[in-house]
C-alpha cells in the first residue's frame, strides 16, 4: 500500500470569528503536484502555513507520511522543504554560505549548493550580502533553501512570484523534476501557465 | 544531482547536534564582522553599571520623596496593601508580556536556515531558556530589593530574604511562561494564570480605596512575609523549570516567530525612539484576534457625523481602552490616598494615559496621509473630528476624579483639563519621526535632540501641566 505523502485532514483556521479555512481535506501521493487555488483572501497561505507549522490551526490534522505533521517533531522537519513568505536572512551570510548553512544543518555537505546556485542563476551573487540581492534574487534563493536538502514534501507559496521568464520556466521544470523523483508538491500559484504545464490536482478552497 | 533521493530511510540521520549547528553559524557569521565577546561583556559591564547606578539613585530619591511632607502622609497600611497590589498588577502584565514575546524565541532568519532542519529542539533551546531563567532571576531579584528599600527596609538580612523571594517568583513566572508557550492552542490556563494577579489587584484597590475612604483603613501586617513567599516560590520554581526543561521539545514554530516579531518590533522602537512601530503591531494582531466585526451603516448626516460615529464604533469594537480609561479612575482614588500631596499631578498624568486610549482614529488619519486624502476635507476639520472622543473621555474622567484632588483656583481644574485633552491631542496628531534633524555631541555621547523634541511631542505638555499644578494646585 502507499503512503501519501501528505494528507491533510479537516483542518479549520479562525481570526476571532472570521473563519478562513473551513474544515479544508485533501490528500497528496508521492510524485504528485496539487496547486491551492481559490480568489484572494481565500486562505491559501493561511492553508499552507498549518501544513508546515508556521500557524496552529484551530481544528484538524496534518498528516505527513502518515505520521502526524508535528512541526516539532525532527523527523517531519526532514522531509518538508518549504519556501513561504515570511523568510528572511542573515545580514551577515552570504548566500552560498546561507545555503551551505542549510545543507550542513539537514546532515548534508556542500556538494549540491554549486549546482543548485548554477542552476538558479545565483553564481554571479554567491558572495554578496542579503542586503545587497533584488527582490528576484532573494526569491531565488528562498526557492534554492529547499533544494540544497533532503525532502520528500515540497511547499511553495507562490513560487513564481519575482521571477522573470527564464525564472517561471525553469521553475516549471524543477517540479518536473521533483515529481519524477518522488516528491509530493502542494503549492498556491496564480499563474495559469505555471498551474496547466506541471499540476496534476487542484484543490480548491474559499468558494 | 539535486533531485531528492528516492527513499529516505531515516530522514534525521547525520543530522548535526544544535551545539555543532551553533558553532558552525557562529563560526559562518563571525568571518564578517569582528563583534567579540569582550565587546559583548564590555557592553554588559556598562549596562548593569549604569542600570545599577540610576537604579539606586531612583530608589534613594522616590524613598525620600515618599517621606517628604510634600506628598503627604498615608495611613500606614495603605500604603503597603496598594503596593501588593500594584506588585499584582505588575505580574499580570509581566505573564502577559512574557506570554507575547514567547519568551522563548527565535529571529526570522534562524527560524529560516538553522531551525526549520531537523536538530533537536530541547537542545538548540535549551542554553536560551538557562539564560533567560537567570536574567529573569537576576532582574526580578533585584527588583525585589527595590521593592524593600522602597518600603523602608534597610536591613541586610530582609533584603536578602527580598531579593531571595524575588528571585524564586521571577524563575518560577519564566519556567511557567515556557510551559505555557509548548501547551496546545486553546488551553485556558495560561489566560487564568495572567487573568488572576489582575483581578486581585483590582479587588484589592477597591478595597483599600473604599475602606480608606468610609473607614479607618486596613490595617498594615505586623511583618512583611519575605520568608513566606521565598519558601511558597521554590517549590513552584523548581517544579516550573522540570515542567519547561519537559515542554523544550514542544515549543513550535508558530510561537517562537510570532515573539519574534514582537522582539524585534520593540528593539526597533527602541533604537529609533518611535514607540509606535511597536503600538502598530499591537494594534494589529489586536484587530487580527477580533477577525470579523458586524457592519452597519452610518446614521445620515453631514460628513463629520459619519466620521464620528466610525470613531465611537471603532471604540465600542476595542473594549479594553475603556476598561484601561475606567480601571485608571480606580489608580488615580488609589494613587490620592497613598501619596494626597501629588493627587493632583497624579490625576492630569491619569487623565493623559486614560484620553490618550481613546486616540485610535485620530491617530490612524494623522499617520496616513492617504487616508486622508480619500475621506477628503481639510486636516484640520478630520483632526478636529477625530479629536471629540478623546476629548468627551478626558473630560468625563476628570469630572468623575474631581473629588481626589483639592480644588484650588476656579481657574486651574478647567485649564488643565484643556491641557491635557491638547496634549493627547499633539501626542495623536505626531507626524511620522524625521531622523535628518540635528544631534549635539555632548560628554555623554552624540544626543539626537531633535528626536527628543519629536517623540516628546505631547508628553513636554503634559510635563509643564503637572508644574503648573505643583506649583499652584
Amino acid at each position: 500500500m502507499i503512503v501519501d505523502a501528505l494528507s491533510v485532514r479537516g483542518l479549520s483556521r479562525n481570526f476571532g470569528n472570521l473563519v478562513v479555512l473551513d474544515d479544508v481535506s485533501f490528500t497528496l501521493a508521492p510524485g504528485r503536484i496539487a496547486v491551492v487555488l481559490g480568489p484572494n483572501g481565500s486562505g491559501k497561505t493561511t492553508l499552507l502555513r498549518c501544513v508546515v507549522g508556521a500557524d496552529r490551526p484551530d481544528a484538524g490534522e496534518v498528516l505527513v507520511q502518515g505520521r502526524r505533521a508535528d512541526e516539532t517533531d525532527p523527523q517531519v522537519r526532514a522531509l518538508v522543504a518549504a519556501a513561504l513568505d515570511d523568510i528572511d536572512f542573515f545580514p551577515d551570510l552570504s548566500v552560498v554560505e546561507h545555503l551551505e548553512l542549510v545543507a550542513y544543518a539537514h546532515g548534508g555537505n556542500a556538494e549540491p549548493v554549486e549546482e543548485v546556485l548554477a542552476e538558479l542563476g545565483l553564481e554571479p551573487a554567491r558572495d554578496q550580502l542579503p542586503v545587497t540581492l533584488s527582490s528576484g534574487q532573494r526569491r531565488r534563493l528562498a526557492l534554492a533553501s529547499c533544494f540544497v536538502r533532503p525532502r520528500r514534501v515540497l511547499i511553495l507559496d507562490e513560487p513564481e512570484q519575482r521571477l522573470d521568464v527564464r525564472g517561471r520556466q525553469w521553475l516549471a521544470d524543477r517540479l518536473r523534476r521533483e515529481r519524477d523523483a518522488g516528491t509530493a508538491v502542494l503549492l498556491a500559484s496564480h499563474d495559469p501557465e505555471l498551474i496547466d504545464a506541471v499540476v496534476d490536482e487542484r484543490i480548491e478552497i474559499g468558494r | 544531482m539535486t533531485a531528492p533521493p528516492a527513499t529516505i530511510a531515516d530522514p534525521t540521520a547525520g543530522v548535526p547536534t544544535a551545539r555543532q549547528l551553533r558553532t558552525h553559524l557562529r563560526r559562518a557569521r563571525s568571518r564578517h564582522h569582528d563583534h567579540s565577546l569582550s565587546d559583548v561583556l564590555g557592553d554588559a559591564y556598562v549596562m548593569v553599571l549604569f542600570v545599577g547606578m540610576y537604579g539606586w539613585f531612583a530608589i534613594s530619591a522616590s524613598r525620600d520623596m515618599l517621606d517628604s511632607p510634600t506628598v503627604g502622609q498615608a495611613e500606614p497600611g495603605v500604603r503597603w496593601w496598594l503596593a501588593v497590589a500594584a506588585l499584582l498588577a505588575g505580574a499580570g502584565l509581566t505573564w502577559r508580556g512574557l506570554r507575547a514575546l514567547g519568551p522563548l524565541l527565535v529571529t526570522p532568519a534562524t527560524q529560516s536556515w538553522a531551525t526549520s532542519a531537523p536538530v533537536d529542539r530541547r537542545a538548540w533551546l535549551a542554553p536560551r531558556f538557562v539564560l533567560l531563567l537567570l536574567g529573569a532571576a537576576v532582574g526580578t531579584a533585584a527588583l525585589g530589593v527595590a521593592v524593600a528599600a522602597l518600603g523602608g527596609v534597610s536591613d541586610p538580612a530582609a533584603l536578602g530574604w527580598a531579593a531571595a523571594a524575588g528571585a524564586g517568583w521571577g524563575a518560577a513566572a519564566l519556567a511557567l511562561s515556557v510551559v505555557a508557550q509548548s501547551s496546545r492552542a486553546g488551553r485556558r490556563w495560561p489566560t487564568v494564570a495572567g487573568a488572576v494577579p489582575m483581578v486581585a489587584a483590582a479587588v484589592l484597590t477597591t478595597v483599600v480605596v473604599l475602606v480608606g475612604h468610609l473607614g479607618d483603613g486596613l490595617p498594615r501586617p505586623a511583618t512583611t512575609p519575605t520568608v513566606a513567599l521565598f519558601a511558597l516560590a521554590v517549590p513552584l520554581a523548581g517544579l516550573g523549570t522540570i515542567l519547561a526543561v519537559r515542554a523544550l521539545p514542544r515549543v513550535d514554530r508558530a510561537t517562537l516567530t510570532t515573539g519574534a516579531q514582537f522582539a524585534n518590533a520593540a528593539a526597533t522602537a527602541t533604537i529609533l525612539l518611535d514607540p509606535s512601530l511597536l503600538a502598530s503591531l499591537v494594534e494589529s494582531r489586536r484587530w487580527r484576534r477580533i477577525g470579523r466585526v458586524r457592519s452597519h451603516r452610518f446614521l445620515p448626516g453631514p460628513g463629520w457625523w459619519a466620521l464620528l460615529q466610525a470613531d465611537v464604533r471603532r471604540l465600542r469594537r476595542h473594549p479594553s481602552a475603556l476598561l484601561i480609561w475606567a480601571a485608571l479612575i480606580g489608580v488615580q482614588y488609589a494613587a490620592a490616598l497613598a501619596l494626597p500631596g501629588l493627587a493632583g499631578a497624579a490625576q492630569v498624568v491619569f487623565a493623559y494615559l486614560a484620553a490618550n486610549r481613546l486616540t485610535g482614529g485620530l491617530r490612524s488619519i494623522s499617520r496616513s496621509a492617504g487616508l486622508r486624502r480619500a475621506l477628503g476635507g481639510s486636516d484640520a476639520l478630520l483632526r478636529g473630528i477625530h479629536v471629540v472622543v478623546p476629548a468627551v473621555g478626558a473630560g468625563l474622567w476628570w469630572l468623575l476624579t474631581l473629588p481626589t484632588v483639592d480644588p484650588g483656583p476656579a481657574s486651574l481644574a478647567p485649564t488643565l483639563a484643556l491641557g491635557v485633552v491638547l496634549a493627547v491631542f499633539r501626542a495623536g496628531t505626531r507626524p511620522p519621526i524625521d531622523y535628518g534633524g540635528a544631534t549635539v555631541n555632548t560628554p555623554f555621547g552624540m544626543i539626537p535632540i531633535d528626536l527628543l523634541r519629536q517623540g516628546s511631542r505631547g508628553p513636554a505638555l503634559l510635563a509643564v501641566l503637572v508644574l503648573v499644578q505643583l506649583f499652584l494646585g
